[in-house]
């Protein structure tokens, strides 16, 4: 080449470059344009549509289609498509299938130009592999969405910081439409759509939050409300409780109180009862247990208490039981005395008496006294009788064993001054008076068996008593003689 | 270097059929008809390696190759001196030539059947544009 | 050597290509456009373009080894190889030939799904003229239909 040629040549090449240049611009002014458009929404499917509106007015790539990764998922979905006769929206894609399924497999751009020519190779060989029986099972080819004869196919994958969320892809049936100048505004233009579908998408999780949000905040007023109306019942509930429990507290203070002073009677009680246990007690060993309780419950006047009554005045002993105590062992004495006292003590509770005291042999017993009983000489006379009798009994068998004792009975009726008789801690009850000195001066007259006792007494008991006449005895402690009967036995 | 210029590229989409010549070491040239040169860079093509057969054994043991490329925009041919020079299983010119089998495999029910071996690279050593094998046509446009 | 099967599919809509080599065993390629199988049914003329011819006349007289691929649409295809007998100019007859082949070969590829866009200008926008006829005697045959079976020799 000359260099004039050369000259034209250059001249030739600079054209091309300005007109690739002014090209670029233009391509990147318009780009710009259409990100601004993009981001002034949020709105996703809007969006979409969008920028395949704008891909095809503006940059001429007039079948274009949108992707998006399912979730979780190795597929993709159609979002928005434009220059295709039904809209192919919702179809699926799984990765490896097809170019834009490898695009999302690779997560890498592709562009292809020779489609048809490319499959039409491969099924030849397809062909020749069954032919040859080489290919096992007929592999169904798969259904993808876009032109049905596309020979060319440029796909993008959109990526944010790395994270594959779908694919851009345009077609076209030209073989070869496509060359790298064309990848370069595409691979902008996949930049923005990712960055502003996931903007859109968060935005749409914003949205969906903040409505959960609000819901939230509703259901939490309503909440609010329903617990103020709770809480303003429980509390008219606790206030009722209070009075009720300050009512119930003024009641147990009212008991305490009570019971304070049932407790303090009761302590007198106690102390009354143990008074009276011990009045028992003390009583018991003058009287019957019945008439211990008797005195005690109130039958009669406190016995102890000082008083003067009309008693029938009973004295026994046993005639040489001195004699017989002396000479004989103490272990037969009081074997003897044992026996005596028993059968005695069952006869003076049998016809109640009151033993005042017995001195070894000797006993005074007493009726009338605590308790008034009817026709006290009678009774003691009777009691005598069978005492004489029982002990008649019992010196039979001492007499056997070599004893001779026998029973003498005084008894006298007359006024006496009973109470208790002694110092602190060694009180007895006993009866003072003339009575009980004619009782036990007779009993002192009595001979063996024999139940001595004053004329006196008789008067009322003459067709009861049969008794004989011993005389009028001077007795010491008395001026003139008693008459004085022995009692022989019952009438009738 | 830069043997190839821009203006090829289109010639390297196997839009059209590119042939390719090698020779054994015997002496016994092998024609073959070539589906598509690969576009590495201004200096090596590629060859996709799918089975072995003549022209993969001729390179391998005379590395000396032409290829014959046709641009499907302008009609014009271009003679490519080639140089085999290694061959690679991985990485970006592999995986762009792998990417687009696995395409074209899934749309033919040959997924997994017809994969990539390997990519040939070959140094590109003389790039010649025939000028005068065209006639002109009228009305025929791109 | 060649069969009816062969001399027919020769005369066909193909895409044809030659190969040959140089004395440092450095290939070189030239495109066919129209061949014909001789009576002999041995040899077989291929015409290329001039430009071209002279380009490999130094390779064909050098060593004669010739190789070439016949590629029908279908993607049927056949390697020959040989050796490099002769060259002539084409006549009138081998122009009609090449016309008819030409005319062929572009309907048969519309047939076969190519765009008519690439397919009508490559085939009838390709210079034909001025060609030489390079005769040469097949040796050996191989099968080179892409598939499970190619590089099988069939003669």
């Amino acid at each position: 080449m000359d260099i004039r040629e050369q000259i034209a040549e250059n001249e030739r090449i600079i054209e091309q470059l300005n007109r690739e240049l002014a090209k670029k611009s233009a391509e990147v002014r318009i780009i710009q344009q259409i990100s601004s458009e993009i981001n002034s929404t949020l709105h996703l499917t809007r969006i979409l549509q969008l920028i395949l509106d704008s891909m095809d007015r503006v940059l001429g790539f007039q079948h274009c289609m949108i992707l998006l990764k399912e979730e979780s998922e190795e597929k993709l979905r159609v979002f928005a498509s434009r220059g295709y006769d039904q809209e192919g929206v919702g179809a699926e894609v799984k990765f490896g299938e097809g170019v834009i399924g490898v695009v999302a497999k690779r997560k890498k751009m592709m562009r292809l130009g020779n489609i048809g020519s490319s499959m039409n190779y491969l099924r030849a060989v397809r062909a020749r592999m069954e032919e040859a029986g080489q290919l096992a099972s007929a592999r169904v080819p798969v259904n993808l969405p876009g032109l049905p004869r596309a020979q060319s196919q440029l796909a993008i994958p959109l990526l944010v910081k790395d994270r594959f969320i779908g694919v851009l892809a345009v077609e076209s049936p030209k073989p070869n439409a496509f060359d790298e100048l064309d990848e370069i505004p595409l691979n902008i233009l996949a930049n923005q759509v990712a960055i502003a579908i996931d903007n859109a998408r968060m935005y749409q999780m914003e949205e969906h939050r903040r409505k959960e949000l609000d819901e939230a905040n509703t259901k939490l007023v309503q909440l609010n409300e329903s617990l103020e109306h709770k809480v303003k019942e429980r509390t008219a509930q606790l206030e009722q409780a209070h009075a009720e429990l300050s009512a119930a507290f003024k009641r147990v203070e009212e008991q305490a109180a009570e019971l304070s002073v049932f407790n303090r009677t009761l302590e007198q009680r106690v102390a009354e009862q143990l008074a009276e246990l011990e009045r028992v007690g003390r009583l018991k060993r003058f009287f019957s247990p019945q008439l211990a309780q008797l005195i005690v419950a109130g039958g009669t006047e406190d016995p102890l208490k000082t008083h003067r009554r009309e008693v029938t005045v009973v004295f026994l002993d046993l005639r040489g039981f001195t004699a017989f105590a002396e000479t004989s062992e103490p272990e037969e004495v009081m074997g003897v005395l044992s026996e005596y006292h028993a059968e005695m003590g069952k006869l003076i509770l049998a016809h109640e008496g009151t033993l005042e005291r017995f001195t070894g042999d000797g006993m005074m017993i007493f009726f009338n006294d605590p308790v008034p009983v009817p026709n006290p000489p009678e009774r003691a006379i009777r009691m005598a009788l069978e005492m004489r009798e029982r002990v008649a009994e019992l010196i039979v068998k001492w007499r056997k064993r070599g004893y001779g004792l026998d029973l003498g009975v005084g008894i006298a009726q007359g006024y006496a001054t009973i109470g208790a008789i002694g110092f602190e801690g060694r009180w007895d009850y006993g009866a003072i008076g003339t009575v009980t000195n004619l009782a036990a001066r007779l009993c002192g007259e009595a001979k063996p068996n024999q139940i001595l006792v004053p004329q006196r007494l008789l008067w009322t008991m003459d067709e009861l008593v049969e008794a004989e006449s011993v005389g009028d005895l001077s007795l010491k402690g008395f001026l003139k003689p008693v008459p004085t009967f022995n009692v022989v036995r019952l009438r009738g | 270097m830069g043997v190839l210029p821009d203006e090829i590229k289109p010639a390297m989409e196997g839009v059209i059929p590119s042939h390719g010549v090698t020779c054994s070491l015997d002496g016994t040239p092998n024609v073959t008809v070539i589906s598509q040169v690969y576009y590495v860079d201004a200096d090596h093509v590629a060859l996709s390696f799918q089975f072995f057969n003549k022209t993969t054994r001729n390179v391998r043991e005379n590395p000396y190759a032409v290829a014959w490329v046709t641009n499907p925009d302008t009609f014009e041919t271009w003679d490519l001196e080639l140089e085999y020079d290694h061959s690679e299983t991985s990485g970006p010119v592999f995986e762009a030539m792998d990417m687009r089998i696995e395409a074209i495999a899934s749309m033919t029910g040959m997924t997994g059947i017809f994969k990539l071996k390997a990519a040939d690279i070959y140094r590109v050593k003389s790039a010649v544009k025939n000028t005068d094998e065209r006639l002109p046509l009228a009305g025929i446009d791109k | 050597m060649l069969t009816e099967k062969f001399v027919e599919f020769i005369h066909g809509p193909v895409i044809m290509s030659m190969g040959t080599r140089d004395e440092r065993l450095r290939p070189a390629h030239t495109f066919v456009i129209g061949a014909i199988v001789n009576q002999d049914r041995e040899t077989i003329t291929c015409f290329v373009l001039q430009s071209r011819a002279e380009r490999i006349m130094g390779n064909l007289e050098n060593n004669g080894r010739i190789a070439m691929t016949v590629s029908h649409p279908s993607h049927e295809s056949y390697q020959l190889k040989g050796r490099y007998m002769s060259s002539r100019p084409v006549d009138a007859k081998d122009v009609a030939i090449q016309e008819i082949y030409r005319t062929k070969l572009l309907a048969c590829m519309l047939q076969y799904g190519y765009p008519e866009q690439l397919a009508q200008p490559l085939i009838l926008g390709f210079r034909y003229q001025p060609a030489m006829g390079i005769t040469f005697c097949v040796e050996e045959i191989f099968l080179q239909t892409p598939g499970p079976e190619a590089g099988k020799k069939i003669a």
